[in-house]
C-alpha cells in the first residue's frame, strides 16, 4: 500500500487514518521516500526537515490513539509556500535577501494548521518575493513542470502546484497577488483557489502588495481544496482586513446545475491558444448540458486590468520592500560604510533582477510629479473594474474564462521579456483588483500539458465556485491526476 | 505619459545601486512597460476610489506595550547584534 499513498487524496488519507489502517508516520515516511527520488527532478521544495516531519507525525499518531484527534486534517501533510511563516523553518521568499532567515513565529495559517493536527511539511519554491509567473525568478533553485520537465510550472506558487502534480504532498498552500495560485494550478493540472480578500488572515505572509495578497489552498481535487479552505478561514485581530470565517462562503452551495454562468465577451478570442479555447468551450458546453444558464456578459474595462495591476502592485511592493535595509534581519552587505551605503549595498546584493525592476517601477509610479498620472489613476481604474465585475455578478453566479491564455511555456522562453510574462495573468488579475474569490479547475490537455478554466464569483461565493468545480470534476477524469515521473 | 524617466534618480530613491548594464536594461524595459500603461491615461475613469478592502477598525488592539517576540528572538535573526541589541554602522559622529 505504501507505494500508492502518494496517489491518494487528502480526504481518502484522512479516512484511512481515522479507520486506523494508516498512521501519519507511515504516510510521511512514504512521502519522504518519494521526495528523495523525485524532488531533484522537479525542484518543488527548497527545504524539508525530515526529522521534524516525522516527529510531528508521531505526535499526531499519539493524539489520535488517545482519542484527541483534531479533525479531518489530523496527520495530513500540508506543504507551505516559502513566503508564509512557520516557526523554526526557513522563510527565504526564495531570495538571497532572506536566504538565512529562520522564522521566529508562526503565521496565522500555520497556527490554524497546527490546531487542526496537520503536518507542516516543508518549504515550497516560488518566484522571489512572489514576483513572477514561472518560478524562474527564484534565487534558490529552478522548479519544473512535472508534466514536462522542460517547461515552467507557472508562478509564483510554482512549487506549490508542482509538488501536488508530482505526488510529493496531498495539500499545499500558495499565495495569490495577481494569479499566483491559479495560474500554476492551471499549468500543473491541479485545483487552486484564491479566497475573497479578507477571508483568510495575512498575518505571517511576507507582504508583496498588501491590498491584493491572499493565502489560498491548492489540492488535486475540489474536495481536498474545500477541506483545506475550511481549516484556514478564521478571524484574526492581527490582520485588520481579515473578517474571518463566513457561513456564506463556506456552507455548501445548492444545486450546481442551477448556476447562472457568465462568459465575458471577447475573453476566448485574441491571444488564447486554440487548444485552450477548445477545452474551455467544452467546459461551457458541459455546464449548458447540465442545465446551467449560460449568458454573455460585458466587462468593458478588462483591457485596463494588467496596467492597473502593475501600477498598484509595484507601488505597494516598492513600499513593502523598503523594510529590507540590512538592519533588523535579512542580508547585510559586508562592504558597509555609512548606514545609507549599507542599506543600498545590502538591497543591491540581496534582491534579484525582477524584484529590482518592480521596485524601480513602483518607485516611479509613486514619485513626485507622477503619482497622480499613474498611481491615482490606477486606483480609479481599479474601482471601475471592480464595479463592472460586481455589476456582471449581479446577473450571474460565476464568470467562466480560461485561467491562462496558453499552456505552460518552455523554461527561459519569456525570461527576457517581462511584459509578455506579465500578460500571463490577464484573466486572473481582475479578481485580485476587485477582491473577489476565484478558482482554477483542471479541464483538459493541450497535448500533454494541462489546461484549466477559471471561475470568479461575488464576494464570499467560495461555496458556489467549489460546487461548480465539483460538478465538472465528477463528470471528468481530471481529479487526482498526477504526472508520471 | 512616460516622459521624464530618470533611472539614476529612481535608483537613488529606491536605495539600489545599479551597474551601467542594469541601468540600460531597466531603462529599456521600464519604458516598454510604461508604454503599456498608456491605456490608463486614455481611459474614462470614475472620480472616486473603492479598493475593495474592508478595514475592521475594531481590530485595533489597545495601545499598551506588550512582549511580541522578545530580544533574544529578535537579535537571533539580526545580521549583527551586541549585548542584546542590534548593531549597525555608526550613525552619529563622535563630535555631534
Amino acid at each position: 500500500m505504501a507505494d500508492a499513498l502518494h496517489t491518494l487524496s487528502a480526504a481518502e488519507l484522512g479516512r484511512r487514518l481515522a479507520a486506523g489502517s494508516l498512521t501519519s508516520r507511515a504516510l510521511c515516511e512514504a512521502l519522504i521516500a518519494r521526495y528523495q527520488v523525485i524532488n531533484d527532478k522537479v525542484g518543488a521544495f527548497t527545504h524539508l526537515d525530515q526529522a521534524d516531519v516525522l516527529a510531528q507525525a508521531a505526535a499526531s499518531d499519539v493524539r489520535r490513539k488517545a482519542g484527541q484527534g483534531r479533525g479531518p486534517l489530523e496527520g495530513i501533510p500540508v506543504a507551505i509556500k516559502d513566503n508564509i511563516a512557520v516557526k523554526g523553518q526557513p522563510l527565504t521568499c526564495s531570495s538571497k535577501m532572506l536566504a538565512s532567515l529562520v522564522s521566529p513565529y508562526d503565521s496565522h495559517v500555520a497556527e490554524r494548521l497546527r490546531s487542526a493536527g496537520a503536518i507542516l511539511y516543508g518549504r515550497l519554491n516560488r518566484d522571489e518575493f512572489a514576483m513572477g509567473s514561472s518560478t524562474e525568478n527564484s534565487a534558490l533553485r529552478k522548479t519544473f513542470n512535472p508534466w514536462d520537465l522542460a517547461r515552467i510550472p507557472g508562478g509564483s506558487s510554482g512549487g506549490s502546484a508542482a509538488a501536488l502534480a508530482a505526488g510529493l504532498v496531498p495539500l499545499s498552500l500558495g499565495s495569490d497577488t495577481g494569479g499566483s495560485i491559479r495560474q500554476p494550478a492551471s499549468h500543473c493540472g491541479v485545483v487552486g483557489l484564491k479566497p475573497t480578500y479578507g477571508l483568510i488572515s495575512r498575518f505571517g505572509l511576507v507582504a508583496f502588495a498588501s491590498s491584493l495578497d491572499q493565502i489560498g489552498p491548492m489540492a488535486r481535487s475540489i474536495e481536498d481544496c474545500e477541506l483545506l479552505l475550511n481549516a484556514l478561514a478564521s478571524a484574526d485581530a492581527r490582520d485588520m482586513t481579515c473578517f474571518g470565517p463566513s457561513d456564506r462562503a463556506l456552507t455548501p452551495a445548492g444545486d450546481a446545475k442551477k448556476l447562472r454562468i457568465g462568459i465575458p465577451k471577447g475573453f476566448l478570442g485574441k491571444g488564447v491558444a486554440p487548444e485552450v479555447a477548445a477545452a474551455v468551450n467544452a467546459a461551457i458546453e458541459f455546464y449548458r448540458a447540465q442545465g446551467c444558464a449560460i449568458s454573455e456578459v460585458e466587462l468593458p474595462s478588462a483591457d485596463l486590468a494588467v496596467p492597473t495591476y502593475y501600477v498598484v502592485a509595484t507601488a505597494e511592493a516598492s513600499s513593502n520592500l523598503g523594510r529590507y535595509d540590512g538592519v533588523r534581519y535579512g542580508h547585510r552587505s559586508a562592504s558597509a560604510g555609512t548606514p545609507v551605503e549599507m542599506m543600498t549595498a545590502s538591497r543591491s546584493e540581496g534582491f534579484g533582477p525582477e524584484v529590482k525592476r518592480r521596485i524601480l517601477l513602483g518607485t516611479f509610479v509613486l514619485s513626485a510629479g507622477y503619482a497622480d498620472a499613474y498611481y491615482v489613476r490606477a486606483l480609479r481604474a481599479r474601482s471601475k473594474i471592480r464595479a463592472e465585475y460586481l455589476a456582471a455578478l449581479a446577473g450571474v453566479d460565476v464568470l467562466l474564462t480560461p485561467t491562462v491564455p496558453t499552456p505552460a511555456f518552455k523554461v527561459g522562453e519569456k525570461a527576457s521579456d517581462p511584459l509578455q510574462l506579465y500578460l500571463e495573468d490577464i484573466f486572473t488579475i481582475p479578481a485580485n483588483l476587485a477582491g473577489l474569490p476565484a478558482i482554477s479547475v483542471p479541464c483538459g490537455k493541450s497535448g500533454h500539458l494541462p489546461v484549466g478554466f477559471h471561475l470568479v464569483g461575488a464576494p464570499l461565493s467560495e461555496a458556489k465556485l467549489l460546487a461548480a468545480g465539483r460538478l465538472f470534476e465528477a463528470a471528468h477524469g481530471f481529479a487526482h491526476q498526477q504526472a508520471t515521473l | 505619459m512616460a516622459e521624464g524617466f530618470d533611472i539614476d534618480h529612481l535608483a537613488k530613491l529606491a536605495r539600489l545601486s545599479l551597474t551601467a548594464e542594469e541601468k540600460a536594461l531597466y531603462s529599456s524595459q521600464l519604458n516598454q512597460i510604461l508604454g503599456h500603461f498608456q491605456a490608463l491615461a486614455d481611459a474614462d475613469l470614475p472620480a472616486t476610489i473603492d479598493d475593495a478592502r474592508v478595514v475592521n477598525e475594531d481590530a485595533l488592539r489597545s495601545d499598551e506595550p506588550g512582549l511580541v517576540l522578545g530580544a533574544e528572538a529578535v537579535t537571533r535573526i539580526a545580521p549583527a547584534s551586541r549585548d542584546g541589541q542590534i548593531s549597525v554602522p555608526r550613525v552619529v559622529d563622535d563630535e555631534s
